[in-house]
């Protein structure tokens, strides 16, 4: 009964509409591993230092810079482990683009951070302690524009994983943990730096 | 409608609700703690974050800055109370703590406004803070308390507040001390200053009672409180207790600690009788004491 309820989206009981919006997140969440490509290990190489969000069904993904480190591959939400191209990074923003040879991919659906009010309901996904896609959840503690900042409990496996609004829309990428506060860089920061990139490679086309 | 959604817009309604009613309050070195406006020009907060007694100033929720006077402070149950004349912001909507039940989902709300989700984790009946203070519920919570989040409100679901938030009764838990006790004593502050205790005047340590003793005198405790100081002129000493006699019983309630005591001298029980088992040479003699109003101890 449950398990049918929780393929529905928009269940009707709480622990059923949980369970669907933390299957579809981790569709569109992504495994990162990072470290030099060991033999026999069919594309995915390294150790796992974070998650990513499938931006793009074409294989755009994104994730933290501080995640996005040297030989970096993906394993996608079913399972498939593909290299990925770091094709572009801002520090300063903690905002880094992977792309992989892929289409069609589950595209995560992109929400509006500006709009999140205090006491909203978010929810987490990544792979905390090695654990791959597992759900936090949790509330919007503060809103001040430059960060999001959510009273959930967060791993450092969490790092460059969505954060998604009770819709189930992306509303940031999870990025930090100060003072037991997870801290997310916003969806319409990622878009910004996504716009850059474009009009940058435009701006070297032209 | 999806739940998960219909939750999460009666959470963040539950904070918008309140908002209008939560100050900083600025009392303190740096970080500002967070305070209720709980009626019209009354704010209340938790009494440890309030370490000055003048200058005290709050910000509302509009973001005015605005000056305050301390009405009145009891340690007992960390609540201090503020006088803010000009606060033209809303007080907050109360809730009835006694209908909370363990599990329910709540919010701990700081200054800005923050918020802090998490269930009632434990309730429990009266009791006595380690600094003597007497709280009609127990209110355990499972919520994360973020810095500046003492004297915040406890919020249901429904946006009503049902406790004040403060991390100064406990060293390991988050604690709420609920709107009753919050009521009772604003009240008492605002009216006297101060919270009335009851007390009769003795001091007292707690001794063993030998075996035979207890089983001649057929006592129900191990323990006993044996009188050390008896106030000249005191409710014990009026009802004749003397130095030496060793209390084992209130009202047919064994004492054995101090603590045992002091929970039956609540402020309603001023002007009462109570009777006092002691043992005084050997036998059992039994006293009526008028329990006295604590005279005010000088800061």
């Amino acid at each position: 009964m449950s398990a049918m309820l929780a393929a529905e989206p928009g269940a009707a009981t709480l622990d059923a509409a949980a369970a669907a919006m933390a299957t579809a997140l981790a569709q569109v969440t992504v495994e990162v591993r990072s470290g030099p490509r060991g033999p026999g290990r069919r594309g995915a190489a390294g150790a796992p230092v974070g998650a990513g969000v499938v931006w793009h069904p074409d294989g755009l993904i994104l994730t933290n810079a501080h995640v996005a480190r040297g030989d970096v591959s993906v394993v996608l939400g079913d399972g498939r482990a593909r290299p990925a191209r770091l094709v572009a990074r801002d520090p300063e923003r903690d905002l880094a683009a992977l792309v992989v040879e892929a289409s069609g991919l589950p595209a995560a659906p992109i929400g509006e951070s500006c709009a999140l009010r205090v006491g909203e309901v978010v929810l987490a996904v990544g792979n905390p302690f090695g654990l791959a896609r597992a759900l936090s959840a949790g509330l919007v503690h503060a809103v001040d524009g430059r960060v999001i900042q959510a009273d959930l409990r967060l791993a450092p496996g969490n790092s460059g994983g969505p954060l998604a609004d009770a819709r189930g829309r992306v509303v940031g990428l999870n990025a930090m943990i100060v003072g037991g506060l997870a801290i997310a860089v916003p969806s319409e920061v990622a878009r910004a730096f996504i716009m850059d990139q474009l009009r940058a490679r435009e701006g070297r086309r032209g | 409608m999806d739940a998960l959604l219909s939750l999460s817009n009666d959470l963040a309604a539950a904070v918008e609700q309140t908002a209008p009613s939560i100050l900083a309050v600025h009392a303190r070195h740096r970080l500002p703690s967070t305070g209720i406006h709980w009626r019209p020009g009354i704010v209340v907060t938790a009494e440890h974050t309030v370490r000055a007694e003048d200058g005290i100033t709050v910000t509302a929720a509009d973001g005015r800055s605005l000056p305050a006077t301390l009405a009145g402070r009891d340690r007992g149950t960390d609540l201090a109370v503020l006088r803010v004349p000009d606060l033209g912001t809303p007080a907050a909507t109360l809730g009835d703590d006694s209908t909370l039940r363990v599990g329910y989902m709540v919010l701990a709300l700081g200054h800005g406004p923050r918020a802090s989700w998490g269930v009632i984790s434990a309730l429990g009946p009266r009791w006595r803070t380690w600094r003597g203070g007497d709280v009609d519920r127990l209110i355990r919570l499972d919520l994360v308390m973020y810095p500046g989040f003492s004297g915040g409100p406890l919020v249901d679901a429904s946006g009503r507040v049902v406790g004040l938030n403060t991390s100064g009764l406990a060293r390991e838990s988050r604690l709420a001390v609920p709107a009753t006790t919050v009521a009772r004593v604003t009240d008492d502050l605002l009216r006297q200053g101060h919270v009335s205790r009851g007390y009769l005047g003795l001091g007292m340590q707690t001794v063993g009672l030998p075996e035979p003793l207890r089983a001649r005198l057929g006592l129900p405790g191990e323990m006993g409180l044996i009188v050390v100081t008896v106030q000249a002129g005191g409710p014990a000493e009026r009802a004749g207790i003397l130095l030496g006699d060793v209390l084992v019983a209130l009202d047919d309630a064994p004492v054995a600690e101090l603590e045992d005591v002091q929970a039956r001298l609540g402020s309603d029980r001023i002007g009462t009788t109570v009777t006092a088992l002691v043992i005084r040479a050997g036998a059992r003699v039994e006293a009526r004491i008028t329990v006295g109003e604590q005279p005010r101890r000088r800061t």
